[in-house]
């Protein structure tokens, strides 16, 4: 299995080199154009220089590649020309990693229904982290307040604003579930969205046409769509970014939970199950058997949400 | 009409342009009165590029609305083409040869419509070339939108070509060259089908959606669109008899007709069969229905749409059946509109939206389009009578002319 | 008339093949559960160097879990007048300083109805700075999961595998977890009924 993976990998380098030459040559040419444009803005004397500095970042960021095609070197290219335009156009000091999965690491999610209390720390927590948008109140995770007796959260209330837990009332958490076999990626038109190697299905913001198919396909709700400009208060933005993470989105592209691609990669856990105060979210990586979502995988009885439709989450649901 | 002795391409060009143009007071009212309408959605549109589609009436529940509607009820009535093709081609009709390239030229125009409503529908249309083969990346064949995308574009270069080709020798006074474009007719009739059961299929692929998911929704989508795109085409002939010299057998009518009747009796009767499925034993899945037909958790927003919808089907249906006037124009319009009205809400409408209701995780919500979404879709439908009248009107004076030097 | 029927069988089958096996070629990974099956070496997950260097202070846990040793989050530091027998002593006490020694705030709402827990039920009785197990054993503050597993059996063996309570900040790197007592109050170890931090949309525009 493993050797199979392997040179599937390296055929998709392969295949990714080709595509690169060709590429690169039209990027080039048109990043000649683009400075010959500034250049002539510049001498044309009615346009600040700031300003024209920006006008060339857009447009160089206008004909960057999608970021599974980029080579590590346009990788940092691209992240330095958006840390610059944020500081041009909203003074604002951002760092952007863009760094790779490392090996064999496969993130899973569990989550304990009989745990959960509602208190929606997650939620919050979620929103701080990646900058989601205040002004729509944009929110990866929703719970649900569940009646005893079933088990199915699209018979929950997902609007509840009382005090919580409520007696003889239990609480059942959605987001993302990253599938192994994502409808949304066979999906999309554009390969904006794909599954990492650590199993994070992620968005290429910049490459995302907005037509909003995944958004169809998704049988679990993942995804959300920015109808408008997202608005965070700059003083509450979190500057600790990723390309495919948490950075600012814009208007008309898809954007969904990425298990907090900035925060993983490091080590770190997820917003949502570091706010946790009552210990429901367990994640961890899927192929280290002493580690905790192997332990629950292994001792508790789960299950997952939809499974009949073959998308292969990751992301379980089990009870004490 | 006056002939211009001189040939070539750029008479044939200027010919065309000059013949598209001319007409009585009337004809230049109806021109501006689009164009107006146009401008309109035109001005909506810059403001929907400006802000986002928050403008609309959509939201991350509903997240498809009256473009994408729109465009697939369009799609059909592209593909309704072929219901005056095959007769024509391959049963050797000669009353309804007569007529194909009036049918291709609302294909043509329909085509317009649909790749508009999409570009009307995405949220960063400037990244269009993100998908073009080449220098984007086509998620061909695992993303149904890219064949799509494929067999639209195909179609559309078809439906132009063929005709512009006949249109083309008639012009210089020739008989075009079987060879030389019937294969394409007859390429014509198989990617007809296949445009509308791409864009079935494009829905009908989601297991996520059970409204969709649905075998019978890609015979449902053609037995439709060949009761709607022929009423389409009905309406317009009535407008070429009414307006033109030119002649239009009666003949005509009474075959549209037939081809009406039977693709709209099969239509209501896979209705008839889908309403069965869905409440015969109410499942999970039959909630989408529910709230079509008679409302879910108080939503009832589409309830008298979806029945004014098939009270015109039965009522179209009927009238064509049943034609006591024998072929009168007035008659019959009235027919192709009421049958065109419901096969377009029940499309539109009626097939998108509930998808979306209730969501995933079962949450009913709304949808109603705003001002900004119906002026622009005004805008575009406007685009698409304009294109329709621009390409018939030369069509037709190469056509009288070529069978005036015929006899 | 014949032959377009054909024409168009074949071509909707060649359609159909096509679709089919890049459907399959795409569908060759193999799911989740084969691939957690085929994992069976363990992750070297001290690799991670970002995942080091909590901020908080650490004991090692006196038992192992599946992976070996971990550590727990201390106790000690948090509890404000540690260590008890600074006061807890022979000494006499100034009854004016009563309100002061006789933890007065501390309700107990622990055990069901009305077996409530006694203090000296998990405090020693003898030695204040340390708890005590059924069988009169004395247990440190830090390790206050001997303690409580004692009842709660069950939670103690899920906390040690992974599936109750959490780790500190880290999924990588050295094994941290919460002490039972971190999430818990040993005294009302339910949690508290309280407003939820945010809410979400009703999604009606």
């Amino acid at each position: 299995m493993n050797s199979s993976g392997k040179k599937e990998d390296e055929m998709k380098v392969t295949d990714i080199l080709e595509k690169k030459s060709t590429r690169r040559s039209f990027v080039k040419n048109l990043s000649i154009a683009a400075a010959a444009g500034s250049a002539g803005l510049v001498t044309g004397g009615c346009v600040s220089l700031g300003k024209s500095e920006e006008m060339g970042l857009k447009w160089e960021e206008y004909f960057k590649s999608n970021y599974r095609l980029m080579t590590q070197e346009e990788k940092d290219e691209t992240v330095a020309r958006l840390v610059r335009l944020a500081k041009i156009q909203n003074d604002a000091d951002i760092q952007i990693s863009n760094q790779e999965p490392r090996e064999n690491v496969l993130y899973g999610y569990a989550f304990n229904i009989s745990r959960c209390k509602g208190y929606m720390d997650c939620v919050e927590a979620c929103v701080k982290e990646n900058n989601l948008d205040r002004k729509a109140k944009t929110q990866y995770i929703r719970l649900f307040e569940m009646d005893s007796g079933q088990l199915d959260p699209t018979s929950g209330d997902g609007k509840y604003f009382h005090e919580v837990p409520v007696e003889g009332k239990f609480y059942m958490g959605v987001q993302c579930f990253h599938c192994e076999n994502a409808p949304c990626i066979k999906a999309c038109p554009t390969k904006a969205t794909w599954r990492e190697p650590d199993g994070i299905v992620v968005v290429d913001y910049d490459w995302c046409i907005g037509c909003r198919y995944c958004l169809a396909a998704c049988p679990y709700w993942g995804r959300r769509f920015n109808w408008g400009e997202p608005e965070v208060p700059k003083e509450e933005m979190n500057t600790k970014q990723h390309y495919l993470g948490n950075r600012m989105r814009m208007k008309g592209v898809m954007e969904k939970c990425t298990f907090c691609v900035q925060r993983t990669r490091q080590g770190k856990l997820p917003a949502c199950a570091e706010a946790c105060p009552t210990g429901s979210r367990v994640f961890g990586n899927l192929l280290d058997p002493n580690s905790e979502i192997r332990y629950v995988l292994k001792n508790k009885k789960v299950f997952r949400f939809k499974e009949e439709l073959g998308t292969d989450p990751k992301f379980w649901y089990f009870i004490d | 009409m006056i002939t211009n002795p001189k040939k070539g391409i750029s008479a044939f060009i200027s010919d065309c342009v000059r013949w598209s143009l001319s007409g009585g007071r009337g004809y230049k009212i109806y021109l501006l009165a689009l164009l107006a309408v146009m401008g309109a959605g035109l001005v909506s549109y810059v403001k929907q590029f400006q802000e986002g589609l928050i403008i609309t009436g959509m939201s991350d529940i509903v997240s498809w609305g009256l473009y994408i509607s729109n465009f697939t009820f369009f799609v059909g009535v592209a593909a309704a083409a072929v219901m005056l093709i095959v007769p024509a081609y391959i049963l050797k009709d000669k009353d309804l040869h007569e007529v194909v390239i009036i049918g291709e030229c609302v294909a043509v125009g329909a085509l317009i419509m649909c790749l508009m409503f999409i570009t009307m529908d995405m949220g960063g249309p400037l990244k269009v070339w993100h998908m073009m083969p080449g220098i984007g990346l086509f998620n061909w064949p695992s993303s149904i939108l890219t064949w799509d995308v494929l067999v639209l574009n195909g179609y559309l270069a078809l439906n132009s070509l063929v005709p512009l080709y006949i249109l083309y020798c008639n012009y210089h006074d020739r008989e075009p060259v079987g060879w030389k474009y019937k294969p394409f007719v007859f390429l014509s009739i198989l990617w007809a089908v296949s445009i509308h059961m791409t864009t079935a299929f494009l829905y009908q692929g989601l297991p996520a959606r059970p409204f969709w998911n649905n075998p019978l929704l890609g015979p449902r989508f053609l037995a439709s669109a060949f009761a709607a795109g022929p009423a389409v085409i009905m309406m317009v002939l009535i407008a070429i008899k009414q307006w033109s010299k030119y002649p239009v057998d009666i003949q005509i009518f009474f075959k549209i007709k037939r081809i009406i009747v039977v693709s709209a009796v099969i239509n209501l009767l896979m209705l008839f069969s889908e309403i069965f499925k869905e409440f015969y034993t109410f499942t999970h899945h039959s909630l989408s229905a529910q709230y079509l037909f008679f409302g879910l958790d108080g939503h009832t927003s589409l309830v008298p749409w979806i029945w004014t919808a098939i009270g015109l089907n039965i009522l179209g249906t009927l009238l064509f059946a049943f034609d006591p006037t024998k072929g009168n124009p007035r008659y019959l319009m009235v027919a192709a509109i009421s049958l065109f009205t419901g096969i377009w809400i029940e499309k539109g409408f009626g097939l998108i939206i509930p998808g979306f209701i209730p969501s995933p995780m079962g949450e009913v919500v709304d949808y109603t389009p705003t001002a900004n979404e119906i002026i622009i879709t005004l805008g575009v439908l406007a685009t698409g009578v304009l294109v329709v009248t621009l390409l018939i009107k030369p069509a037709l004076a190469i056509l009288i002319k070529f069978k005036e030097a015929k006899t | 008339m014949k032959k377009i029927f054909l024409s168009s069988g074949l071509l909707f089958l060649m359609l159909g093949t096509v679709f089919l096996s890049a459907q399959t070629v795409m569908a060759s990974g193999g799911s989740v559960i084969d691939r957690i099956h085929a994992a069976d070496k363990p992750f070297d997950s001290m690799g991670i160097e970002s995942a080091h260097h909590l901020p908080v202070k650490t004991v090692l846990a006196q038992e192992s879990y599946q992976g070996g040793t971990f550590k727990v989050l201390a106790r000690k530091d948090s509890i404000t007048r540690f260590r008890c027998s600074v006061c807890h002593t022979d000494k006499k006490v100034l009854v004016s300083d009563g309100a002061l020694f006789t933890h007065g705030d501390i309700v107990i709402n622990h055990g069901r109805g009305n077996d409530r827990l006694a203090c000296i039920e998990c405090h020693d009785e003898k030695n204040r700075d340390f708890l005590s197990d059924a069988e009169g054993k004395q247990i440190d503050f830090d390790h206050s999961y001997q303690l409580c597993g004692q009842c709660h059996f069950r939670q103690k063996r899920d906390w040690l595998g992974g599936a109750h309570g959490k780790r500190e900040a880290y999924w990588a790197g050295e094994r941290v977890v919460r002490n039972c007592t971190s999430c818990h109050s040993p005294h009302s170890p339910a949690f508290e009924t309280k407003m939820p931090a945010t809410y979400s949309l009703p999604l009606d525009k």
